[in-house]
């Protein structure tokens, strides 16, 4: 690869900048054209924000008429201080929407193929074919688009291959089959004395409720009726997802309420099931880590997923015109054009095809690691959405302490299902 | 007296009862008067009482009554909002947790604080007792979450040190914050680790408030020990008591951070209490009316409790 600058790259620079000067003197200062400053603000933290950070300084070094003002935070009260900025008249020119809050979030952004400026997307040349087409589908809503996908971010299945090549496993051949997996548990188990499996992240209850679905997605369930007025998970797939992850403690293969992310990266656990998000701090841990698909647990592979997604949300006419608008979503295709950084930096898979297949992404460590195999689960269609429903929230919510309490071992499956079935249909209810 | 002393006192003498009569304002305009300077002393700060405090706090019992939208999409839904929560066995689990915590964090908080503000009293002659309180103090000047982040590492399962060093003494500690019983207690204590040194302060100035001659004179009737504490000192410290009594409940009450830092109300729901609850519908569930219904019912509790106390430790300290 070319290191450094060419001398035409140089010439080119220099030259740019000189006649950059001698125009500069050649108007007066109240001529000089104030660059359009885009407010974006988003839900990203540490990894994340720092990788979107690099992007938008790259950003505003090559544009002078379109400057960025970025702005980040927590994720918890976003959305919450998103439809508190729209009302209030000073909304964000751009933002993020998970695609699985699309639903409730929608009334807060700009419908993209029909805005008063027109149709934004052909304005940028923004096609759909040009996207993960899974991704792309699901960011419309009632027939009207609002989000312009940025990545996915899903689940796979972390190893540590010293701790496979202790327990007699090949750290090349990580499971695929429940089967493979459930041998390779016993192996890491008896063989090391290590914890085999962690399931679900840091336990958080909203990460046991990921692997839990994962295992009741994997049967063809899903958690509400198709018409979204009841709840559907408490079935034999439901109890038989349920009753497996409970029996991953029995057998003594995992310990509930443990952080898989600390044990993984002190080398303690041989498997791990985690996010993309995971990589730079499994890169930056020491272990000789693996990295592989969701193993198929019952019928067909799934992994949780969900995608970050770039939005206009609502403007007034008098503070925000037409050609802002137009400079948005220009910007919105500019970040898409870059986002293998996102992917590089920030360990997601980009969702815009050009940036996922681009040379500098597929020769990065990242790729090499990781991403192409989480970029695969993506294609195949095995990342399946979060519930979308307008009360998404709290059905999680319902669902999360009764599968949390059988996860540690203090209420049968049967209870616990029961249990947030009758919350769920409560909060469906009212 | 002087001739110029004489004739100028002769001088005023002579006008005075005229110019009385004519100067001394009514009765009723000097109290009109007062009563205006009153009002125009008062005015800035009840402006912004009523501004910040009053306001803010009709507001949010404005919007309990509806089903609030900040698009602009509000309907009228009257006590629809309470109905909800007296129907929500997640809202009652929330105000047991906030009850509970309450229970464990008001008499820990002042036993403790009593309890060391006396200890230091006692030895309060000594060089060393500025460092001992300066050290009980010190959690006090800590960020709420720092204190969170430091006792969740401190009980973490995996590494923190306290399982550690529990474990190393042969004990088999329970997880305590992943088990439904050990949560709440545990929060409990860091914040009573956290909050006791303040009402340590307020005790031990109290305790120094004490004239001496009431010690003397309980010692000549013989009172020393527990009986000099029961009879004499406790009683002088009710106005401190009470003091920190309302202080420490109104945080037992709102009790928020460290709970959605320690445990974000869990395992389950078993740490979650009001305020978090509340935090849940309005800034995760977008429900502001049912939120704004949570904080009336705080902000009712906490009166309430309030005015008990002050009925029941009354205003001034004994005799």
């Amino acid at each position: 690869m070319e290191v450094g600058v060419s001398r035409r790259e140089f010439l080119r620079m220099a030259v740019g900048a000189a006649l950059s000067a001698c125009a500069g003197f050649g108007r007066p200062a109240w001529a000089q054209k104030r660059p359009v400053v885009l407010d974006f603000y988003t839900l990203f933290h540490s990894g994340d924000a720092a990788a979107m950070e690099m992007i938008v300084r790259k950003f505003n070094a090559e544009h002078r008429d379109v400057q960025i003002n970025l702005l980040q935070g927590q994720w918890a009260e976003y959305y919450a201080q998103l439809f508190a900025a729209v009302g209030a008249g000073n909304a964000p020119h751009i933002g993020i929407c998970h695609t699985s809050r699309v639903m409730d979030v929608y009334r807060a952004l700009t419908p993209l193929e029909e805005s008063r400026a027109g149709n934004l997307l052909e304005m940028a040349r923004i096609r759909g074919s040009e996207y993960t087409r899974s991704v792309w589908d699901a960011g419309v809503y009632q027939g009207k688009r609002y989000l312009v996908p940025l990545d996915s971010h899903m689940w796979g299945l972390w190893y540590n291959k010293d701790l496979f090549r202790q327990a007699g496993l090949d750290p090349d051949r990580p499971p695929e089959t429940r089967e493979e997996f459930e041998r390779a548990c016993e192996a890491i188990r008896s063989r090391t004395g290590r914890m085999a499996f962690h399931p679900c992240e840091d336990a958080l209850p909203r990460k046991v409720r990921r692997a839990w679905e994962i295992l009741f997605w994997g049967q063809g369930g899903e958690l509400l009726t198709p018409d979204g007025r009841r709840a559907a998970f408490n079935d034999e797939r439901g109890l038989r997802a349920l009753d497996y992850l409970v029996a991953l403690s029995r057998r003594g293969w995992h310990q509930p309420g443990t952080d898989g992310f600390k044990l993984f990266a002190a080398g303690q656990v041989g498997m791990l099931l985690a996010g993309n998000w995971y990589l730079p701090t499994a890169k930056g841990s020491g272990v000789n880590f693996g990295f592989h698909y969701v193993p198929k647990f019952f019928d067909r592979p799934v992994t949780w997923g969900d995608s970050h997604n770039l939005v206009i949300p609502r403007q007034r006419p008098e503070r925000t015109s037409n050609e802002v608008l137009v400079e948005a979503i220009r910007t919105i295709k500019w970040i898409n054009e870059n986002s293998h950084l996102w992917g590089i930096h920030g360990g997601h898979i980009p969702a815009y095809l050009p940036a996922q297949r681009s040379r500098e992404l597929l020769e990065s460590d990242s790729w090499r690691l990781a991403l192409r195999k989480f970029s695969e689960m993506a294609n195949r269609g095995w990342v399946h959405y979060p519930v979308i429903h307008p009360k998404a929230p709290q059905i999680h919510a319902a669902i999360e302490p009764a599968v949390q309490e059988a996860y540690n071992l203090r209420m049968s499956p049967r209870e616990a299902l029961a249990r947030a079935e009758a919350e769920v249909n409560r909060v469906l209810a009212s | 007296m002087s001739w110029r002393a004489r004739t100028v006192w002769d001088r005023v003498r002579a006008g005075a009862p005229a110019e009385a009569s004519a100067r001394v304002p009514s009765r009723g305009l000097r109290r009109l008067l007062r009563a205006g300077e009153v009002v125009l002393f008062l005015a800035p700060f009840a402006a912004f009482w009523l501004l910040f405090r009053l306001g803010p706090v009709l507001y949010g019992v404005g919007i309990s009554l509806y089903r609030w939208d900040p698009l602009g999409d509000v309907q009228f839904v009257g006590v629809s909002n309470y109905l909800r929560l007296a129907a929500d066995r997640r809202f009652w689990n929330a105000l047991r947790n906030t009850l509970a915590f309450a229970a464990l964090t008001v008499p820990g908080i002042l036993a403790l604080g009593v309890g060391l503000a006396l200890t230091l009293f006692t030895y309060r002659g000594r060089p060393a007792t500025r460092w001992v309180e300066a050290a009980f103090f010190f959690p006090y000047l800590l960020n709420v979450s720092v204190v969170g982040l430091v006792w969740r590492w401190l009980l973490d399962p995996d590494f923190g040190a306290v399982l550690l060093a529990l474990r190393s003494l042969g004990l088999r500690p329970p997880v305590f914050l992943n088990e439904p019983a050990w949560a709440l207690p545990s929060i409990a204590f860091a914040t009573a680790w956290w909050l006791a040194g303040y009402r340590m302060v307020i005790f031990r100035a109290a305790l120094e408030d004490i004239p001496e001659e009431i010690f003397d004179a309980a010692k000549v009737d013989g009172a020393t020990g527990w009986r000099l504490l029961r009879s004499v000192l406790l009683p002088l410290l009710k106005p401190a008591a009470l003091f920190a009594l309302v202080l420490t409940g109104i945080s037992g009450f709102i009790v928020f951070g460290q709970v959605l830092i320690m445990t974000a109300g869990g395992p389950g729901r078993a740490s979650e209490v009001l305020a978090l609850y509340l935090y849940r519908f309005g800034f995760e569930y977008l429900e502001m009316g049912q939120a704004a219904a949570v904080g009336v019912v705080i902000f009712a509790l906490i009166l309430s409790l309030t005015l008990l106390s002050f009925r029941w430790l009354g205003y001034g300290s004994a005799g």
